[in-house]
This record gives C-alpha cells, sequence and structure tokens, in this order.
C-alpha cells in the first residue's frame, strides 16, 4: 500500500516537472518612440536576449535582462538607432529553473533564424555559451555575454577553435567580463601583495574552472617568489579534507587558495580547516565561491560557518563602474529596484550592439545589418564607450577591460549573517601579468 | 597493504582467531609507520565510519544475497536524523559538562540508531520483502530505486546544499602523543566503532536471534522447517544493518558538522567496496575492509595523490574480484551471516 503510494507521488512529481519546463517568452521593448525618426520610419531591428530567467536563477538573470531592456529603451526613447527602432526577443534559457545547455541552443538558433535579429546579449553561463557559440558562429550573428568567464569560449590555447568551428577566424563572440586565467593570477597578487603571504597551499575540485584557475595561481604565486607546497585535488565527492590538510599542516602554509565552486567543496574544506586547527590561516577563491551572504542555501559562507571568516574571493568584472550613480539612479527609476551584479554589464554589451548599429546603419542595407554589426563590434580597433568604461574587444573576442574586484569576507556584515565585502580592484592590463596595483579605493 | 598477511589465512580461519588478530596487529603497525600518528588518527576514524556502513551490506547480502544499494542512502538519512534531533533539543555548539554529554550522545544513539533501524525494517517489508522469491535482478533494481527515493526525500526537506549540523562535541578537547594532536572525538568515534562491531559479533555468534541468522543465511528452507521465523530474522538483520548505519551517520554529524542528501551514494559505494574486500556476507571482513579503505584514502592525500584515490579504491576492487573473488578473509555466509 504505501510502496503504491510513494510510487504514485513519483509518477506526480516526474509529471509535475515536465510541465515546467520552460518556454521562450517574446516581448517587445516596453518603452514606444516618442514621434522620433525611426518611429516615422518604421524600420526596425530586433536584438536578442538570452539569460536564465525563471527558477532558482531569476535573481541572476532577470536584473541581467532589465540591463538591456533599459540601454534599449532610454535608445528608443532619444529616436531610435542609425533609423531604426529597437525591438527585444527575450528567451530563457532555464529548464526546471537551473540554466541549461540544449535549451540555450534552441532559443539562439530560433534568434538565428530570425533576419531582424542583429545582436544577441547572452547567455549568462559558460556551458551555455559553449553550446551556442558554434550555433552563432556558423550564422555569423554577434553575441555579447555580460558574465562568461571560461577561458575556453574565446582563447585558442583553451580549445576555443573547437567551439568555433565553423569560422574559427570570424569571430561572432564577445564578452565584457574578463576570464578565469586572470582571476588565478589576480588571487596570486592579492595573496602575495595584499596579505603578504608566502607559503601557500592549493586544492583544485579536479573540474575544469576549478583546476584551471588553480593552475594560474600556482604559476603566478611562484612567479612572484612565493612557495606552493603542495597542490593536491580533492574530486567533487570528496567529503573528509582533514588527511590532505594534515598532510600540510607541518610545512606552516599561511594561505590555502581553493580553485572550484562551493559546491564542489569550497565551503566544507573551509569549514574542515577549522577542524583541524588550521582555521586561523587566510583562505581564498576565485569568483566559485563569492556567491553571497551567510542566510543564502548553499553559499560558501553558510556552508562554512563561523570559519567563513578571513577569506577572500575574487569577481571577474569591475565593481566600480564610471558614473555608477547616474546608472543606479535610471535602473531605479525605471524598475524601482536597484541593480544587479550583471545589469551594467549587460547594459554595456547593448551599447556595444547599438554603437555598432549606428555606425553602418548609414551605408549598409538592412538586410547586410547583421553581418555589418558583427564585424564592427568584432574589430579590435573599434572602441565602444560604455557604462563599464571605454573597451574594445582583442581578435578572440575579450574584452581590453582586465578589471578583477576583490573581496573578503566579513562575518559581521548584513547584520551578522555574514556577507563578501568590496575591498579594491585591479587591471590587470593587456598582458595580464604584474600590473602595477592600482586601487581605485 | 594492510591486509597483505590476510591474505595467507585459510577461508575460514581454522587456525583460530589468533593468527587474525595477530595479522592486524601487524597492519596497524605498517600504516602507523607509513603514515605517522596523525594521519593515523585520521584513518582510524573515516575507516571507522567506513566500517559501520559495511557491516549492514555485509549482513543483508549474507542472509538473503541481495546488494541492498539504499543502504549507503540509509546512512545519509542518519546523518540527518542525528542533525535534525540536536538541532529540535536545542543544542547549537560543544557541550562541556562531560555528564550532560554522555547522556546526550546516550540518547542521542538510542534515538537515531532506532529510527534509523526501523527505516530499514519499513524498507524490507514494503519494498524488498514482495520481492523475496522473485528472480534476483528485481529487488536489485529496487534497491537502486529506493535509493533514489530516499536522496529525494532528503533534498525535499533539507534541500541540496550542505546543511549544517550542530556538533556538541567539542573539537577543541585534544591531547598530545607522539608528537600528534588527537581529538577526543576521533578517539570516541573509534571506540564507540569497535564495541559496536563486538557486540554484533557477540549477537550473532551468542544469542538465539543470532543463531536463527545463522542458519537462515544458510538454507533458509531448513531454517523454517526447524521452526526459525524467516521474515522475522531478516527484518531484524535489516533492523541492526541500519542501525550501525545510523551510527555512522552519526559519527559522521558530529564529526564533520554537516550533511547533504547524497553523501551517502559516495560513501555507500566505498563501503561496499569493503563489503566486497573483506568477504561479502563476511561481518570482520567488512569491518576491516571499512578501514583499508579508509587507510587507502588517508595514504593517497598523504603522499599527493588524492586526486587519484577513487582510481585506488576502484583498482584494487577489481584486482580483488578477479583474483580472489570471495573477499581477503573469504565468505563466510554460514559461519558468521
Amino acid at each position: 500500500m504505501q510502496t503504491r503510494r510513494i510510487g504514485a507521488l513519483a509518477v506526480v512529481a516526474v509529471i509535475l516537472t515536465g510541465a515546467c519546463s520552460s518556454a521562450a517568452t517574446t516581448a517587445p521593448a516596453s518603452a514606444a518612440a516618442p514621434g522620433g525618426s525611426a518611429a516615422a520610419s518604421g524600420k526596425t531591428v530586433t536584438i536578442g536576449v538570452d539569460l536564465p530567467l525563471s527558477g532558482g536563477e531569476f535573481a541572476n538573470g532577470d536584473p541581467t535582462k532589465k540591463g538591456v531592456q533599459l540601454a534599449v529603451d532610454q535608445a528608443n526613447a532619444n529616436g531610435g538607432v542609425g533609423g531604426y527602432k529597437i525591438l527585444l526577443s527575450i528567451k530563457d534559457d532555464a529548464v526546471n529553473g537551473v540554466h541549461n545547455p540544449q535549451q540555450g541552443a534552441t532559443n539562439v538558433q530560433s534568434l538565428v533564424a530570425d533576419p531582424s535579429v542583429i545582436g544577441v546579449v547572452g547567455p549568462f553561463n559558460s556551458n551555455v555559451g559553449a553550446a551556442e557559440i558554434p550555433i552563432t558562429n556558423q550564422a555569423g550573428l554577434l553575441q555579447c555575454s555580460p558574465a562568461n568567464t571560461n577561458p575556453g569560449l574565446t582563447k585558442p590555447q583553451y580549445g576555443a577553435l573547437q567551439i568555433r568551428k565553423a569560422f574559427p577566424n570570424r569571430i561572432n563572440y564577445i564578452r565584457v567580463a574578463t576570464t578565469d586565467d586572470i582571476q588565478g593570477l589576480a588571487g596570486a597578487e592579492f595573496a602575495y601583495k595584499d596579505l603578504g603571504k608566502r607559503r601557500a597551499y592549493v586544492v583544485d575540485d579536479t573540474e575544469t574552472y576549478g583546476k584551471g584557475l588553480a593552475d594560474v595561481f600556482v604559476k603566478q604565486f611562484t612567479a612572484l617568489g612565493g612557495t606552493v607546497i603542495k597542490e593536491d585535488g580533492a574530486p567533487a565527492t570528496t567529503t573528509d579534507y582533514t588527511p590532505l590538510l594534515t598532510a600540510v599542516q607541518g610545512q606552516n602554509p599561511d594561505v590555502v587558495y581553493f580553485g572550484g565552486v562551493t559546491a564542489t567543496g569550497g565551503g566544507l574544506l573551509r569549514k574542515q580547516m577549522a577542524q583541524v586547527g588550521m582555521g586561523n590561516l587566510a583562505f581564498g577563491g576565485g569568483d566559485g565561491i563569492v556567491d553571497g551572504p551567510g542566510n543564502v542555501q548553499g553559499s560558501f559562507i553558510k556552508v562554512a560557518g563561523a570559519a567563513a571568516a578571513n577569506s577572500f574571493g575574487t569577481i571577474a568584472a569591475t565593481h566600480d563602474i564610471p558614473n555608477a550613480s547616474a546608472f543606479a539612479d535610471a535602473y531605479q527609476k525605471a524598475y524601482g529596484e536597484q541593480p544587479g551584479a550583471y545589469s551594467a554589464s549587460a547594459y554595456a554589451c547593448t551599447q556595444v550592439i547599438l554603437q555598432a548599429l549606428q555606425a553602418v546603419a548609414g551605408n549598409t542595407p538592412q538586410s547586410g545589418l547583421r553581418e555589418a554589426v558583427r564585424a564592427y563590434a568584432t574589430n579590435p580597433s573599434n572602441k565602444f564607450n560604455t557604462q563599464l568604461g571605454t573597451i574594445s574587444f582583442d581578435q578572440n573576442g575579450d574584452t581590453s577591460q582586465h578589471i578583477i574586484s576583490f573581496y573578503k569576507t566579513d562575518m559581521s556584515a548584513d547584520g551578522g549573517v555574514g556577507n563578501w565585502v568590496f575591498v579594491r580592484q585591479q587591471d590587470f592590463g593587456t598582458s595580464g601579468s604584474s600590473a602595477s596595483p592600482a586601487a581605485s579605493q | 597493504m594492510q591486509m597483505q598477511r590476510s591474505i595467507q589465512l585459510p577461508a575460514r580461519l581454522e587456525g583460530g582467531p589468533y593468527r587474525l588478530i595477530g595479522a592486524i596487529a601487524v597492519s596497524l603497525v605498517v600504516a602507523y609507520v607509513l603514515v605517522g600518528p596523525q594521519q593515523f588518527s585520521n584513518f582510524l576514524t573515516i575507516g571507522a565510519i567506513y566500517a559501520l556502513i559495511a557491516l549492514g551490506y555485509t549482513m543483508v547480502y549474507g542472509i538473503i544475497e541481495l546488494i541492498n544499494f539504499a543502504h549507503g542512502d540509509i546512512f545519509g538519512l542518519g546523518a540527518f536524523v542525528a542533525l535534525w534531533l540536536l538541532t529540535m533539543g536545542g543544542f547549537n555548539g560543544a557541550i562541556n559538562n562531560p555528564v550532560e554529554l554522555a547522556v546526550v550522545l546516550v540518547a542521542l544513539f538510542l534515538l537515531t540508531m532506532g529510527i534509523m533501524g526501523l527505516v530499514g525494517v519499513a524498507i524490507e517489508r514494503f519494498a524488498y520483502r514482495p520481492l523475496r522469491n522473485a528472480p534476483r535482478l528485481a529487488p536489485l533494481i529496487t534497491a537502486i530505486g529506493v535509493s533514489f527515493i530516499l536522496e529525494n526525500i532528503m533534498q525535499a526537506f533539507f534541500g541540496p546544499s550542505p546543511v549544517n549540523s550542530p556538533q556538541i562535541f567539542t573539537l577543541n578537547a585534544r591531547f598530545d602523543i607522539a608528537g600528534a594532536s588527537i581529538g577526543y572525538l576521533n578517539v570516541f568515534i573509534v571506540l564507540v566503532a569497535v564495541a559496536l562491531m563486538i557486540g554484533l559479533q557477540l549477537f550473532v555468534g551468542r544469542t538465539r536471534l543470532g543463531r536463527a541468522m545463522r542458519s537462515t543465511a544458510q538454507d533458509r528452507e531448513a531454517a523454517e522447517l526447524m521452526g526459525v521465523n524467516i521474515d522475522q530474522t531478516i527484518a531484524i538483520t535489516f533492523f541492526i544493518g541500519s542501525a550501525l548505519a545510523g551510527a555512522g551517520g552519526i559519527v559522521w554529524a558530529l564529526y564533520f558538522g554537516y550533511a547533504v542528501f547524497n553523501q551517502g551514494f559516495y560513501a555507500g559505494l566505498f563501503a561496499f567496496t569493503a563489503a566486497v574486500l573483506g568477504g561479502i556476507g563476511n561481518t570482520t571482513g567488512a569491518a576491516l575492509g571499512g578501514f583499508f579503505i579508509g587507510f587507502v584514502y588517508v595514504a593517497a592525500a598523504q603522499f599527493g595523490y588524492s586526486r587519484w584515490f577513487e582510481v585506488f579504491i576502484f583498482g584494487i576492487l577489481v584486482l580483488v574480484l578477479v583474483f580472489r573473488p570471495t573477499g581477503l578473509l573469504g565468505q563466510q555466509l554460514g559461519e558468521r551471516a
């Protein structure tokens, strides 16, 4: 009897989750152009948006989407761009509340098929990008990601040529966030120079992101003159870190760096450091552990508990944007809330597409706009004046702005629940190595 | 490494238990020399947890020849039950009064092991008993299904992220010996595990119910003809096995201070490997196998090969299955339940 009831429950659950799969939505830009030239001529172009917009990722995707919307609404209010009114085609790549590469691929396929789409803002997640770029590369459709950091999406030495296989030399994917290889380097600089640490113990989660981050950290920390006592790999299934920590305890490390995300062991490693008497050591990682305050279920600070104190992390984006208050005011006025972490980045992506459109619209027929916008935006000699500052994109589509923001845990922040607080940000230049610390705060 | 001496032992230990005890002693000395005192304590602690889980695997296999893949999740659920009881009890930190701590611990073990034992009995009653005479593949697949159900129940109640557990046993209570700093909690865990194992051996070897278990394992029909209540005996086997896994869950929650809904999956795989290493159906072998897995893990971490830990474990499993399929101590289905 009871088994049957459990079985029936399971069946119902499966049906429910199936029914909740995401539906792509299309919404026009909300603000109509007030009698500008664009509206008069009636010509329109579309900007596609692909972000996770439902379930648990709504908190990431929605403020990012609103950044795009704000830029488009402002452009339309000013009479459109290059004689065109801008429309939006918004797609959700989350399935059952989690970003989904297959859904992302389906979304960009429909955007590619729409001839009015001149560019796409998105995606948010690197693995979704890896599924989308082959499609947009084949079609020659410009994509600008506000948040992707995996170097493999752009850099040939990390395998990007496999992703843009159709036309390896025709760049169509650009991004305004810098990459994980610079994050690992920045982590080493911060540990060595800001914190004065000299003996590092490095653990990675044996996954692409984590191992890559840890390797760059080790290289840079050694180059700076520090000693890496040991580099260990602990698969995401590891639950007991005490033998790893015991093995290095006698060699007196003064900082532990973790390549990985909270869910693959960052929080547990930090928690168990306290357990074996290494709780006073500094602990660091990449944006995989800078994941919100201590009252968010599953965040680094929540999992590690009190042991999370004295930790640092990096975010591959600028924290101090120029004219931050003007942007925040405009956003607040439009949506009645504060901008999210990637709102300004999405706004900047939209600005890049619109400025490219502005530059080419005059001498390009509407049918050639998609290719002209792509060619203009990905040309390394073109500069764009964006909310993040003046940027251009290199021969792989990576931003010229290599700014990393540093954060530390403050267990008294947010009324005692603990949170990451901004320390400073630094531009790691184009070479990416040993730039002088240009602290902005 | 630890078991190399044991390989030469006859399958049924006809020479008496002294050779086995000698082999264990030699192995412990070798392990101590290899990894040093601090890691020695780590290995005994994690090994004790794996051993507690492995016992349930091996007992269930011994009596109904079912690889109970849900067993790892019983361990995971045990950690959550302990965590939940402690949270409900209003504990949120270390208890420094030894008398109070002892009372709380005894209550915690009795309650959690009792609850988990009943969960195990319920699973056997509703998921496995209806399939007792079905082809052997059917209960195996059912066991995997039960495993998923347990994991999803845990995820539904406690969420997909690790949940912090109150650590009532203060972690700072340590003593220094041989240049190592050993937590009293580590000693406590090993003592509890060894006590439970000795208790299990005495129960199976000396009591009426234990004799019923052994006879059921040897020949179910003959046992039934002799008046053994088969259903009751199998239910008791599940109760004890699940209660031991629950004890593993308790010490896990006390030691690591967290529980996560899928922790039983990998712990279960390692414990299953331990049971096969020792000779599935053989409780002594399962316990030793658990400690052996713990040692391999700690040695891999000590020498910088943690990346390869799973390769070592499952590589050893493959070698044992190829060259000594009955395990290092041999299957002793009839002898030791």
